[in-house]
């Protein structure tokens, strides 16, 4: 019968603790070395909206996956070895699906019980945007007025997650006058576009553009974030502006390939 | 190990009672011999099942309810939310303070971070700390069927087993603390085979996967049970709180015939140390805060010295001794 009492010698625990120690030190020496490389800096993944400061980010997030779960339209995935420590930890792929802000509530960054979506920054948004009104109408809104959508613009505005970028004006359709007939999407894909109450399917969805400007009538931040601009002769372009958050809804729908519009994960990592 | 159980009763000063008399066995007392005895039990699996099955459901609802959109068990076994109540790996949690009280994160851990967070120790500590490990951990039940491979392979080639200090898991379980706290990284959540075993069943596969079957083989080729033995930080914290648990497996000496089976089943033997000749100090034994509650012990005992029990206030006075040991200042022996 083999020893059962759990307990050894004092040698026999002093090599045990040794072995632990040992190993603890080449752990935590591989997690330190691997910290860098795991930061989306490096990765380049698009972390959901509110996401906090990288060098944060890595030890709030424990990976549970709440946030993809409660995602109506699945834009939340969990990255895998590739991107080192950042494994377990989500992130948007907005070629297959952007963030659309659909959910209206951000429940992403409500439902992340260690904050490393952080929710309070869209709530103090949101409270922001809505108490000047509340003390304008103290006896009820007029109808031209929806307090809830003045809110959840506010919130939209703070998600904060990269910008978008036009890498190649070349590749744009509208750079060369050029329009875009077609599905909206060449996969399956969830979109709600603004001022609509329904979601769509992009790839069942046709569209016919006589200059192609998807990225900028889907923005889900109008034109606070995205304009198209005339650069002559029928020649279009469109422009990022302050406004814009990085949802990636634009990259998305872009019908070019590579993409002329991407965004960029905002570079947080000190 | 209930090292805070007997500090608090003081447990560990008793004297052991004297052996039982051959005449005293249990099969003695029937007239016949313990082989016969033996086989006359009936090979029962019922607490086995009960928990296999209990251990597949939990697992297989965290799956129904992403993929069917049930909401009943939601998130992982890092975190999850059963019909709205957040429930907390208690490590992972427990990492998540160490570090974010250093950087100042901690004003930021949500209400639901803290329930979450406590509701899963109180809910442990009434059903015995560590049945986490056996009931619901979907590692432990791969590493189960493994120790069975592990066994045969050892009988089949006559190696006897070899068994090291349990202790190195307090070590484990602090020095991850501190790797954590310096790198400020979750650095065991990077490791920890449970939470990658769950996001795999819910998530999906992904290439670590690769992790979990090595620490299988080592299981298996190598040291019995290494993870769950000597390592795992999950397991250390739970067994802390069951080792205050008033549920626990209760030991009658009476019935018992001492012959030992149980402990070549346990995956915690240290845990009945109490069944050997000689060496229980009172009629009636609680296991510790190391034992996982998965009733193997109970299947195979003949007589039925083993039980699922309440360390109740009559039997055992443990809740009476431990409140009069605080209020006198532990100068009292009870």
């Amino acid at each position: 019968m083999a020893n059962q009492t759990g307990k050894t010698n004092r040698r026999q625990f002093l090599k045990a603790t040794a072995t632990a120690v040992v190993s603890l030190a080449v752990v935590g020496s591989a997690a330190y070395y691997l910290r860098d490389k795991s930061s989306v800096q490096k990765t380049g993944i698009l972390r959901p909206p509110g996401s906090v400061d990288e060098k944060d980010f890595l030890y709030a997030c424990i990976k549970c996956g709440l946030c993809v779960q409660i995602c109506p339209v699945s834009a939340i995935k969990l990255a895998d070895w590739d991107s080192y420590l950042s494994y377990g930890t989500p992130y948007i792929d907005v070629n297959q699906q952007a963030c659309d802000f659909s959910c209206d509530a951000i429940q992403c960054a409500e439902t992340c019980p260690t904050a490393a979506i952080n929710f309070q920054i869209f709530r103090h948004a949101g409270n922001e945007a809505v108490a000047p009104l509340y003390k304008k109408y103290p006896d009820g809104f007029p109808p031209e007025i929806n307090p809830f959508e003045v809110q959840i613009l506010a919130m939209r505005r703070v998600a904060d997650m990269g910008v978008a970028k036009i890498t190649d004006q070349e590749i744009c359709l509208a750079y060369h006058g050029k329009g875009y007939e077609g599905p909206l999407g060449d996969h399956h894909a969830l979109l709600r576009p603004p001022g609509s109450k329904e979601r769509i399917d992009i790839a069942e969805t046709h569209v016919k553009r006589e200059i192609c400007d998807l990225c900028v009538v889907y923005c889900p931040l109008g034109s606070e974030a995205i304009e198209l601009k005339e650069i002559g002769e029928g020649r279009f372009l469109p422009e990022v502006k302050d406004g814009c958050v990085g949802c990636g809804v634009c990259q998305m729908l872009c019908p070019t390939n590579p993409k002329a519009i991407v965004i960029e994960p905002k570079e947080k990592l000190v | 190990m209930s090292f805070i159980f007997d500090f608090l009763t003081g447990d560990k000063k008793l004297k052991p009672l004297p052996a039982k008399k051959k005449d005293e066995l249990p099969h003695v007392q029937l007239g016949i011999s313990f082989k016969e005895w033996q086989e006359q039990s009936p090979n029962k699996h019922k607490w086995r099942n009960i928990r296999w099955s209990f251990l597949i459901f939990i697992n297989l609802l965290f799956i129904a309810s992403f993929h069917l959109g049930w909401g009943v068990l939601e998130g992982s076994l890092s975190g999850s939310r059963l019909l709205g109540i957040y429930l907390m790996d208690p490590f992972n949690s427990a990492q998540e303070l160490v570090i974010s009280s250093k950087t100042g994160f901690i004003s930021h851990l949500t209400t639901n971070f803290w329930i979450g967070f406590f509701v899963i120790l109180t809910f442990y500590w009434l059903l015995g700390g560590r049945a986490f490990c056996s009931w619901v951990c979907p590692y432990h039940f791969f590493a189960e069927m493994g120790e069975r491979v592990h066994d045969y392979i050892l009988k089949k080639r006559k190696i006897r087993e070899k068994t090291y200090d349990i202790t190195v898991k307090y070590v484990f379980w602090i020095g991850l603390l501190i790797v954590a706290f310096l790198t400020q990284q979750l650095v065991f959540e990077d490791l920890n085979p449970v939470g990658i075993l769950s996001r795999a069943m819910i998530y999906g596969p992904g290439l670590a996967l690769i992790w979990v079957v090595l620490l299988l083989a080592y299981e298996i080729f190598g040291i019995k049970r290494f993870w769950c033995r000597y390592v795992c930080p999950i397991g250390v914290t739970y067994s802390f709180v069951g080792d205050l648990s008033p549920m626990s497996v209760k030991f009658d000496l009476d019935k018992c015939a001492h012959c030992r089976d149980c402990q070549d089943v346990c995956l915690v033997p240290h845990e009945l140390w109490f069944v050997k000749k000689g060496a229980a100090t009172r009629e009636v034994h609680f296991t510790g805060g190391d034992c996982t509650k998965c009733g193997l012990c109970i299947d195979v005992c003949y007589s039925g010295a083993l039980s699922f029990g309440l360390k109740d206030w009559t039997t055992n006075r443990w809740g009476y001794k431990m409140a009069k040991k605080m209020w006198t200042g532990n100068k009292q022996n009870g």
